[in-house]
């Protein structure tokens, strides 16, 4: 396929989701929190996908990002654009302090870091009344971009779904880019091999910390987004649903594939929204959908399809064939 | 409050934290596993425990063993689903699939237990004394209690004997251990079995305290972190010396500097410890080194 | 000719889509040390590893392999070593973290068995650096030393067949010939070993017959004698000393 046609078809892939909820009976809240969550998924995926690390501290930056416009826009009446700011310079700056502390750290011991790090966190917003406690910030105004004359502001979940959309859009295109520029060249080489990395001159340190300050603005725009589409903010977003969506979203449909996070958020979010069996099955098919995405079909749907597909390509096996005993 | 009455209170904490741990110090030492669903096995070892009670009249000792092998089951279920990850000593994998282990053992509580909370009322916890000023009840020495005999009885089984020896080939090398004829999987299982029943019967003893919620867990999880970590990986008597250390810390810190913070600090801590000692906890390095 | 006591039948063995080994036949009498030679990456150490259906990465393995006419092919590798089939792997791999003497007292026949391992005292005469280094731990001993162990570790086990993989890798040309000569002598007290060996010059000197690998295909087997004037044999590693 040419790559006219190839943005052709995305183009049309595009305008068929933005008119998706109308026509489907004005689902804007579901299509709106889906194009949030994978938004901050997108956040964790370059992190898990083109680093290699497993964070368990998105959901931190997330709700730093929330954070930082429920309590801006109700204490200090600041609007959208100045909160957008502020939630971006909370993540990032979380992330880079958290980047330095973990900097040596790698694969289980990091994860255990962030984890600890989400903990703290969360014990931290239930109990400091500056960021009220557990009982969270409540009325949070709607979304206003406005410029000048230019009238840029959502009043319901309608009107906020064309800027989750293009807050998605935005995402999209920054991940794609970051994974033909060369710090996502780079972050693959430290991911698939750290001493050629070094040897190559590459500083790896450097590439993880930008990494992973990266990846955080995307999960802190996200939360900005949320906060508004919610009108409230608590110690909830530390939750392990949060941080259970995000990583089933990023290993559900496969690694390192532009449009798996999405399509994962959409699974998972659209199953809660439109076919759902209440609060406890649905934590119980969430859970149980991480657990299959890696236990027992690593490598996510994308794997298991093209294992599928492929192998009536492999030549059949001799009689008697069986696996090693595992192992 | 003074003093002894806190260090009193930390002594029962302390005893209470030993016990949640153990089944992760001999997960991570012997098998080096990790289990991130920890704190929701506790959570349903306690609904197990109020309901075999308060719902079949069971008694309580009775009800402590349905409890523990409620937890064997739950163990045996998630080493099954794990048994290729063990394996491939996946750490990263393990820990994300416990998370959704233990995502969906809190959906299964809400929906089998329901959303309200519950009180376990023991026979021991009628029972208190006064001891130099601090009341504690019968139900706190049997926490201490057992917590003592569980690891005695541990100690001696891990440090000595062939059955500490088998764990220890297992945890260096469990492709080598298979050479020497020891079937590693039932190692892997029985290890995973072993933890579900210790965190089951430290629910069983310790969640009587404290009311019984789906929600609860989280802060048992945290606790156990800091107990293997502090108390270095895989050692039982480590073990031991970190959550009576942690348990009066947590009740010195919580009495006269801020008891909602009390756990944040002991995490703190963690972290710290974590960071400048990454290699305290450098799981199997030599193998880790792919 | 008596019943081989280690017989493997279309022994097979698969990463992904590539065929790494593939045997029709192949056995080895009981007293026989036969020897495995052959280019690295030729398939030594892969065919002993699917003997036991070992491995550290994660083959398909198919085919049968019958030890003393009972087939084994679909046991898990510890129920093979448990029936008598025990592999010392590439690398004298021993527990490092344990002292010499647990490591020898953690091996033993199992009872059910009927069979009798080497008891210590017999390793220990076999072996008597062990003795002196009882309780060091395992990582700190010399390589050597190390493949002593692995291999007293796997007498301890009672073994019925012993699959050797690569017992001189690393070790002084001296050791290399004490190994060799300790395995032969193994032989003689009957005791049936399949031997892989870099070192052809060094192993043809004390195997009864060789089989010759290439690409995971039998090459060439026969006598040793006779496969000392093999050309095969004589081209690929006798070269330079004909010459």
């Amino acid at each position: 396929m040419s790559s006219a046609l190839r943005m052709a078809a995305f183009a049309a892939a595009g305008v068929i989701v933005f008119l998706l909820p109308g026509w489907v009976g004005g689902v804007y809240g579901a299509f709106a929190v889906i194009a949030i969550m994978a938004t901050a998924a997108y956040g964790l995926d370059i992190v898990v996908s083109d680093l290699g690390e497993v964070s368990l501290a998105h959901t931190v930056f997330f709700a730093a990002g929330a954070y930082a416009t429920g309590l801006l826009a109700t204490r200090l009446g600041a609007g959208s654009w100045v909160t957008l700011g502020a939630a971006l310079a909370a993540g990032t700056i979380i992330a880079l302090a958290l980047g330095l502390v973990t900097l040596k750290l790698r694969e289980f011991v990091f994860s255990l870091v962030t984890y600890a790090a989400t903990v703290v966190a969360a014990a931290v917003a239930h109990n400091w009344d500056l960021l009220g406690g557990s009982d969270g910030v409540s009325g949070i105004p709607t979304l206003d971009l406005s410029i000048g004359s230019l009238q840029l502001a959502a009043t319901n979940d309608a009107g906020l779904w064309p800027y989750a959309f293009i807050l998605l859009l935005i995402t999209l295109y920054a991940v794609r880019q970051f994974r033909r520029s060369r710090l996502g060249a780079m972050a693959m080489m430290v991911h698939l091999n750290p001493r050629l990395a070094t040897m190559s001159g590459i500083d790896v340190r450097k590439v993880r910390l930008g990494v992973f300050v990266l990846s955080s603005t995307f999960s802190a725009a996200a939360g900005w987004l949320y906060a508004y589409q919610r009108a409230y903010i608590g110690p909830d977003l530390f939750e392990t649903y949060f941080l259970v969506l995000m990583l089933t979203a990023v290993v559900l449909v496969g690694r390192r594939r532009l449009l798996a996070p999405l399509i994962g958020t959409a699974l998972i979010v659209g199953q809660e929204r439109f076919l759902s069996f209440g609060g406890e099955v649905n934590a119980i098919i969430l859970g149980g959908a991480l657990v299959v995405a890696l236990a027992i079909l690593p490598g996510g749907f994308d794997a298991l399809l093209r294992r599928l597909v492929a192998r009536p390509a492999v030549q059949a096996p001799a009689p008697e064939t069986r696996p090693v005993p595992q192992p | 409050m003074n003093l002894v009455q806190q260090l009193i209170n930390g002594m029962v904490l302390g005893h209470a934290y030993a016990l949640i741990a153990i089944g992760w110090t001999v997960l991570l030492g012997v098998a080096r596993l990790v289990n991130f669903g920890h704190g929701q096995i506790y959570m349903l070892a306690a609904f197990v425990t109020w309901w075999a009670v308060a719902g079949l009249g069971l008694p309580y000792p009775a009800a402590i063993l349905v409890a523990m092998l409620a937890g064997v089951l739950i163990g045996l279920i998630m080493q099954a689903a794990m048994l290729r990850l063990t394996f491939a000593q996946d750490l990263v994998s393990i820990m994300i699939v416990t998370l959704g282990f233990g995502h969906m053992m809190r959906g299964i509580a809400g929906l089998v237990f329901g959303g309200h909370p519950q009180v376990l009322e023991t026979p021991l916890s009628w029972i208190d004394f006064e001891i130099a000023g601090a009341w504690v009840t019968a139900q706190d020495l049997a926490i201490i209690l057992v917590a003592i005999l569980f690891f005695a009885l541990l100690h001696f089984v891990l440090e000595r004997g062939a059955l500490g020896r088998t764990a220890r080939m297992v945890a260096e090398d469990p492709k080598l251990a298979q050479l020497a004829g020891i079937d590693v999987r039932r190692v892997y299982f029985a290890v995973f079995a072993f933890e579900g029943a210790a965190v089951a019967l430290a629910a069983s003893l310790v969640a009587p305290r404290t009311p019984i919620l789906t929600s609860i867990g989280f802060e048992e999880v945290i606790v156990t972190f800091v107990v293997v970590v502090l108390g270095g990986i895989g050692s039982v008597a480590g073990s031991y010396v970190a959550g009576l250390g942690l348990g009066i810390f947590t009740a010195l810190f919580g009495g006269f500097v801020s008891p909602a913070y009390a756990t944040t600090a002991a995490f703190g801590v963690l972290i710290v410890v974590l960071v400048l000692r990454p290699s305290g906890l450098a799981l199997g390095a030599g193998r880790g080194a792919r | 000719m008596t019943r081989p006591v280690l017989e493997a039948r279309d022994l097979r063995v698969a990463y992904g889509g590539n065929v790494a080994l593939d045997i029709p036949h192949l056995a080895i009498a009981p007293g026989e040390l036969v020897g495995v030679v052959g280019a690295n990456g030729a398939g030594k150490s892969t065919l002993v590893n699917a003997l036991l259906g070992w491995s550290r990465g994660a083959p398909r393995v198919s085919g049968s392999v019958r030890l003393d006419g009972e087939e084994i092919g679909g046991l898990p590798p510890h129920s093979r070593v448990r029936q008598g089939l025990t592999l010392v792997p590439e690398g004298g791999a021993v527990f490092m973290r344990l002292t010499v003497a647990d490591n020898i007292a953690a091996a033993s026949a199992p009872a059910s068995s009927g069979r009798r391992g080497h008891d210590e005292e017999e390793v220990y005469a076999l072996f008597p650096r062990l003795r002196e280094r009882l309780h060091h731990a395992a990582s700190a001993l010399s390589g050597g030393e190390r493949q002593m162990l692995a291999i007293a570790r796997a007498l301890r086990l009672g073994p019925r067949v012993l699959l050797l993989d690569e017992p001189s890798i690393g070790l002084a040309p001296r050791l290399v010939a004490d190994v060799l000569r300790t395995v032969r002598g193994l032989v003689d007290e009957n005791l049936s070993v399949l031997l892989v060996e870099q070192n052809v010059r060094a192993a043809i000197e004390v195997v009864d017959r060789l089989i010759l690998l290439e690409r995971g295909h039998i090459l060439a087997q026969g006598p040793a004698a006779a496969m000392r004037d093999d050309p095969r044999i004589l081209a690929a590693y006798l070269g330079e000393a004909v010459a």
